[in-house]
């Protein structure tokens, strides 16, 4: 526990309190100093003040991603995300941007397998407008044709930005289509290409009929506020929107892989690139601490097991990657290394594999993971420097693991982890069955 | 997993001034950095103090003055080697022992080179700070430069720049500059190039080190939880003993903009999207008109509503992004004009950035513009200045270019002062319209005739396999 120590406004404070308040307003309870409260229709509340700076970070989650959609309308959510800023009915088309920031505010949204978030970022002064801005096209979004084959152009772009123009992007994309057989997770969230030039006005609101009920959604603001004047304005704005039904559960689930797949992809590139994938399982199961753990102990910092010995002892990669994010549903750690030139990826692949069953034969040190544990404490403090991180975080522990307070306890859940833990989620899920390889060939012209 | 986000973050969008907060935005007069103290070190090292007591967690921002452009000439790389080459070893530790003691403080500790100095920015838990500061003293004053660990850096960024070239994105803004700044130091690749890093050897960064990293030409800016007596002893302690020599300056002569229309196109055969720039020479970090600057440019292309993304995203579809900047530095940084759009539509995408530049010189502003991109600018400000790393890096920059906190201070009134006859003087004075360099990263055959048409000289071309930028 070397490194546990707690800032103050992140002690545990456990107490309820009435609001002094105009009567008949309910009690927002308290913990941790963070205010909650669900309204009428069922949209969740969490507020966090923070008066470090005059500003405010308002996000909303939406519990709908790609892993609701189906084939031959993959990419919707993120569609339909898009065209969330592009007019309702007090605010047409561009005037929820322009209105935004000409009051001083400035947004963002993202799309995942899981969510759709939308994060506002604005001075106090902007605070009720954007309740009105946010209320407006939950409410009364209007969907225009004319607004539709433009943004079809823009999502368009995107892909080709982030898949055709981005090796890691497009391996990634080929991987997880190998990985998953049957589970949602296979397919791209911005969609495939043929799916983004044909989805219809009557796919943007079968989506926004499931997905955008405010019993799906969760507000969290941070910033400088009061939880009395959220409660005010979300009763006011938030609260008259009707509630409708949630999206369908998603009740596939992957089978379990019998044996290793692998795919390559051969393209015009100067260096090749290699992707290593293993089914692990969701954020709200036990394991997933000590996947954290075991991912910092690998990847994180130049003392890390992966970088010391790929890039630094053996000097066959300029970089070793690992990621494993919060998901719903089982999910992929994924491995990605980026060979030198002449080095040929499987060179790269056997270090890897060696690595992992040095794991699964011996114990790590106990240097290595307390360092570990620092790591990832210090992460922590790090994501909650501003009212944004803040906002972020709180969010993602609400949504992933079904209660904010999870953020508060991660160190201590971190910190449970033992070494025999390491050892045995290694032995459990990176196993050769277990796993799929996607390589990127250069040809014709790169270097290799 | 994946995530797609709306829009790409726009680069520089508001330009971010320096500085601090709590100094709450609602009373204009007030300063918006918080106080500091600037202290000399009998050997010269200059030290910028700052308390937040906030978070439990210390930033340091180190300026050594002397970046990319004191490469020597043909050794383009040095100052970068030299910046990564300082954690790979002590005359103490071995670069080992200092990933290890890092990590397990779970420490944050980079040194980049830039065109005019190079930077080092930490970051500690309070309760860290003796140990966390021990090392960045001991990688700043006591480089070992082994030359094991030169010889594997150099070939991780021989290889580091094939990956880069893999992705268009990730290298235009060098094609850009090298074609824009010619044989200007401005034009050298910071991070040095195919070439040029074979040539280079480990006295190169030894004696860059020696000649440049000396207490005269650092500036250590440590903003966060602590005392600001406690910390001058800590720094007093560690860094005394580094011997008081003055550093060379180098010497850049002002660089010469773009005189008509010239384009350069590099090919890289497996594009869908051309990637392109257009831009000249824009302003200096000291230019008494950067904000006025900063105004007009976010109105025009740096931010969501700007004419440019409103034109060729939210309008046509043509691109998921277009944005302009203005990076700033000792001398003239670029200004550039910056988006994508699909091999087909690469003309209309240029036409289009183009007409929206010319009406930018016809028209002028509107009042509505002018008055919401000032509450946009100041409401966007203090998340610039929330966080102790970022303090801490932009007082040492006020320091560097020989400004002082009343260039942060003065911001809001800056921007307030902008009116139509300003900005339509800023326009004509800082925004080319007739003199323009084109850079083009795409898959040539398709847009070879499209790159052409724009060029008053025979068209500059390139492709992505050849060595350099």
């Amino acid at each position: 526990m070397a490194a546990m120590i707690l800032l103050p406004s992140l002690r545990r404070t456990l107490f309820c309190v009435l609001l002094a308040f105009p009567a008949a307003v309910p009690a927002l309870a308290q913990d941790y100093g963070i205010q909650t409260y669900t309204l009428k229709n069922g949209m969740k509340i969490l507020v966090e003040e923070d008066h470090s700076i005059p500003n405010i970070a308002l996000y909303i989650f939406y519990k709908i991603g790609s892993r609701n959609e189906r084939p031959g309308t993959t990419g919707i959510s993120h569609f339909f995300e898009h065209m969330m800023f592009n007019g309702s009915q007090k605010y047409g088309p561009k005037q929820f941007d322009e209105t935004m920031e000409a009051a001083g505010g400035s947004n963002n949204a993202y799309t995942s397998n899981d969510l759709t978030v939308y994060q506002d970022w604005f001075p106090r002064s902007a605070l009720e407008k954007v309740f009105d801005l946010e209320a407006d096209r939950i409410h009364n979004l209007s969907l225009d044709e004319k607004m539709i084959e433009s943004e079809r152009g823009v999502v368009a772009s995107e892909r080709r930005s982030s898949v055709d123009a981005n090796n890691s992007g497009l391996l990634q994309e080929q991987l997880e289509a190998a990985a998953y057989t049957a589970h949602p997770y296979q397919w791209p969230v911005v969609g495939w290409m043929a799916d983004i030039e044909s989805w219809t006005m009557e796919d943007l609101k079968r989506h926004f009929e499931i997905g955008y009920s405010p019993a799906n959604a969760t507000m969290v603001v941070v910033g400088d506020v009061t939880g009395a004047e959220i409660l005010r304005l979300a009763q006011r704005y938030m609260e008259p929107i009707p509630s409708r039904g949630l999206p369908p559960p998603v009740t596939t689930r992957e089978p379990e892989q019998l044996g290793e797949r692998r795919t390559i992809v051969r393209k015009f590139a100067q260096l090749p690139l290699v992707m290593i994938a293993y089914h692990t399982p969701e954020s709200a199961h036990r394991d997933y601490y000590a996947l954290q753990v075991l991912r910092t102990i690998l990847f994180d910092g130049e003392s890390s097991r992966m970088y010391k010995r790929l890039v630094d002892q053996d000097q066959l990669a300029i970089s070793v990657r690992g990621s494993y994010g919060f998901a719903f549903d089982p999910t992929l750690f994924r491995i990605t290394a980026q060979p030198k030139a002449g080095i040929r990826p499987e060179t790269v692949e056997n270090a890897i594999y060696e690595e992992l069953n040095r794991l699964r034969e011996g114990l790590v040190t106990d240097q290595e993971i307390q360092k570990a544990k620092n790591i990832l404490l210090a992460d922590f403090y790090r994501r909650m420097k501003t009212i944004s991180g803040k906002a972020n975080a709180l969010g993602n522990y609400e949504m992933f693991f079904g209660n904010y307070r999870k953020m508060f306890t991660a160190a201590d859940d971190f910190n449970r982890v033992t070494k025999e833990d390491v050892q045995r989620i290694v032995r459990t899920y990176f196993t050769d069955r277990n796993r799929t390889v996607a390589t990127l060939a250069p040809e014709n012209g790169g270097a290799q | 997993m994946m995530k797609m986000p709306r829009r790409a973050l726009l680069a520089g969008a508001a330009m971010a001034l320096a500085n601090s907060w709590m100094y709450a935005q609602t009373d204009p007069a007030r300063p918006l950095v918080p106080p500091y103290e600037k202290i000399q070190l009998r050997n010269g090292v200059t030290l910028l103090l700052m308390e937040q007591h906030e978070v439990p967690i210390v930033s340091f921002n180190v300026i050594v003055k002397a970046g990319s452009v004191a490469d020597p000439m043909g050794k383009e790389g040095v100052a970068s080697l030299t910046a990564d080459l300082l954690r790979k070893g002590t005359t103490a530790r071995t670069a080992d022992q200092i990933a290890v003691d890092l990590d397990f403080i779970g420490g944050d500790f980079d040194v980049n080179a830039a065109l005019d100095f190079t930077s080092a920015s930490a970051e500690f838990l309070a309760k860290d700070l003796g140990q966390g500061l021990d090392l960045v003293a001991e990688v700043l004053t006591k480089p070992s430069f082994a030359q094991a660990e030169f010889d594997k850096l150099l070939q991780q960024r021989i290889n580091g720049i094939k990956s880069a070239k893999d992705q268009a994105s990730n290298v235009i803004a060098r094609y850009f500059n090298a074609y824009l700044y010619g044989s200007h130091p401005y034009g050298r690749p910071v991070g040095g190039d195919e070439t040029s890093l074979a040539g280079v050897r480990r006295e190169d960064v030894v004696n860059f080190y020696q000649t440049y990293y000396s207490a005269a030409n650092v500036i250590i800016a440590a903003v966060g939880d602590f005392r600001i007596p406690e910390m001058r002893r800590l720094l007093e302690s560690r860094f005394d003993s580094w011997p008081a020599k003055s550093a060379p300056q180098t010497q850049v002569s002002e660089p010469e903009p773009v005189r008509g229309k010239r384009v350069l196109l590099v090919d890289k055969p497996d594009s869908t999207q051309t990637y392109f720039y257009i831009g000249n020479l824009g302003i200096r970090r000291t230019d008494p008109d950067r904000v006025a600057v900063a105004v007009v440019n976010t109105l025009f292309g740096g931010r969501f509503t700007s004419r440019l993304n409103t034109a060729l995203r939210v309008d046509s579809g043509l691109t998921y992004g277009a944005s302009s900047q203005f990076d700033q530095r000792q001398h003239r940084g670029p200004f550039q004009i910056s988006t994508y759009t699909r091999n087909e539509s690469t003309e209309k995408a240029i036409d289009m950035a183009l007409e929206i530049l010319k009406a930018l010189h016809e028209q002028g502003v509107t009042d509505a513009e002018l008055q919401s991109v000032k509450t946009y600018m100041k409401g966007q400000f203090p998340p610039t200045i929330e966080t102790s790393d970022r303090l801490a890096s932009n007082i040492a920059r006020l320091e560097f270019y020989g400004l002082d906190k009343s260039d942060v201070d003065s911001y809001y009134a800056k921007v307030d002062a902008v009116d139509q006859d300003a900005a339509r003087r800023i326009i004509r004075q800082h925004f080319p319209l007739e003199n323009l360099a084109l850079v083009l990263v795409g898959k040539a055959p398709e847009i070879r005739q499209i790159a052409a048409k724009y060029s008053s000289v025979p068209l500059d071309f390139k492709s992505v396999a050849q060595p350099g930028f």
